[in-house]
């Protein structure tokens, strides 16, 4: 199965490409955009920016319940490039970026696993206990144990809950961490955004920041 | 930026708890303006009797999942299933005032 790639190129010969590993769920909606400002504003220095869909999410054809993170860190691993590499992830994305052959990472507001997890099982026990229903996340872990488990709009399969709730960002090397704030990147964290917005200031800092890193680490 | 100003905003830095009354509600304020697209004035403007679920549309469960999830890692506290009741989220007095016992507490 061949997913689909949004790809941004420069006007000439790229310094390098960076592959964008996305959030995961519904994290990537709603930073979808900003990331895609992120990739102009780096094919404008000078790089060509890759962002690919992973199996069961955006326009995959694949049912996310068929997928989990090991394949998902396999896909990503087999995508071809010529020239150097940089990996560069968001959120959840810092989970599965690391089996990637790459010549440097950055990682943005990595998040655990467990924590993501957690967050979608507490929306389906919120729906659910609206709707009369006494769900908890101890009878939500205990049901994923043997069966897929819909959380918000994702049907989870219990290889798939069981590899979030262990999963935490790997060590890469080179590698540079952002988080937002001072010290980080300035900006919004969309993804934790209840409806979609954008931060084209944001995505600018981003390209910079990237671009920087990647002179750092002798790319170009 | 070693200009001593970061002790001031515990919530950036992830190993600081949150101990302060008054750092609970602005870092409470914060997560809302950044969970639901307040803005600064409308989370400025949030008192005790504001209604929060059931009253703002951008609250729906999904929102309700990421601010307690947001809560446990800016506030340092961990928040259990049974202690969450619908009561918690119908104004931003009763979910400061659950924060707050939750911090000190």
């Amino acid at each position: 199965m061949t997913e689909h790639h949004l790809r941004i190129d420069p006007a000439g010969a790229p310094r390098a490409t960076i592959l964008i590993v996305p959030p995961l769920f519904e994290e990537a909606n709603r930073t979808r955009r900003t990331l895609v400002l992120a990739m102009r504003a780096l094919a404008a220095q000078g790089f060509a920016a890759l962002l690919p869909d992973l199996a069961g999410q955006n326009d995959s054809l694949v049912a996310l319940e068929d997928v989990d993170l090991a394949r998902w860190r396999s896909e990503l691993a087999a995508i071809k490039i010529d020239g150097p590499l940089i990996i560069v992830s968001v959120r959840g994305g810092a989970l599965i970026d690391h089996a990637v052959q790459a010549a440097a990472w950055w990682r943005l507001a990595p998040a655990g696993g467990a924590s993501l997890l957690r967050t979608l099982m507490r929306a389906r026990v919120s729906a659910d206990r609206e709707a009369g229903l006494a769900t908890s996340l101890e009878s939500l872990q205990a049901e994923a144990r043997s069966a897929p488990l819909l959380l918000a709009g994702n049907r989870l399969s219990p290889a798939m809950v069981a590899q979030l709730g262990g999963a935490e960002p790997q060590p890469v090397e080179p590698l540079r961490t952002v988080a937002l704030g001072a010290d980080g990147i300035l900006g919004t964290p969309l993804w934790l955004r209840a409806e979609p917005g954008e931060d084209a200031a944001m995505a600018g800092t981003i390209a910079d920041d990237i671009a920087a890193w990647s002179t750092t680490c002798g790319i170009g | 930026m070693g200009t001593g100003i970061e002790g001031l905003w515990p919530f950036h830095a992830g190993e600081k708890t949150v101990t302060d009354r008054t750092d609970v509600d602005a870092t409470l304020r914060a997560l809302l303006a950044d969970v639901l697209g307040l803005g600064e004035a409308r989370a400025a403007a949030l008192t005790a009797d504001s209604g929060l679920f059931g009253e703002l549309p951008e609250f729906d469960s999904m929102a309700v999942a990421t601010v307690l999830t947001e809560m446990e890692d800016r506030l340092g506290i961990l928040i259990d299933d049974d202690e969450i009741d619908g009561e918690i989220f119908e104004t931003y007095g009763n979910l400061l005032a659950f924060s707050q016992a939750k911090v000190t507490g």
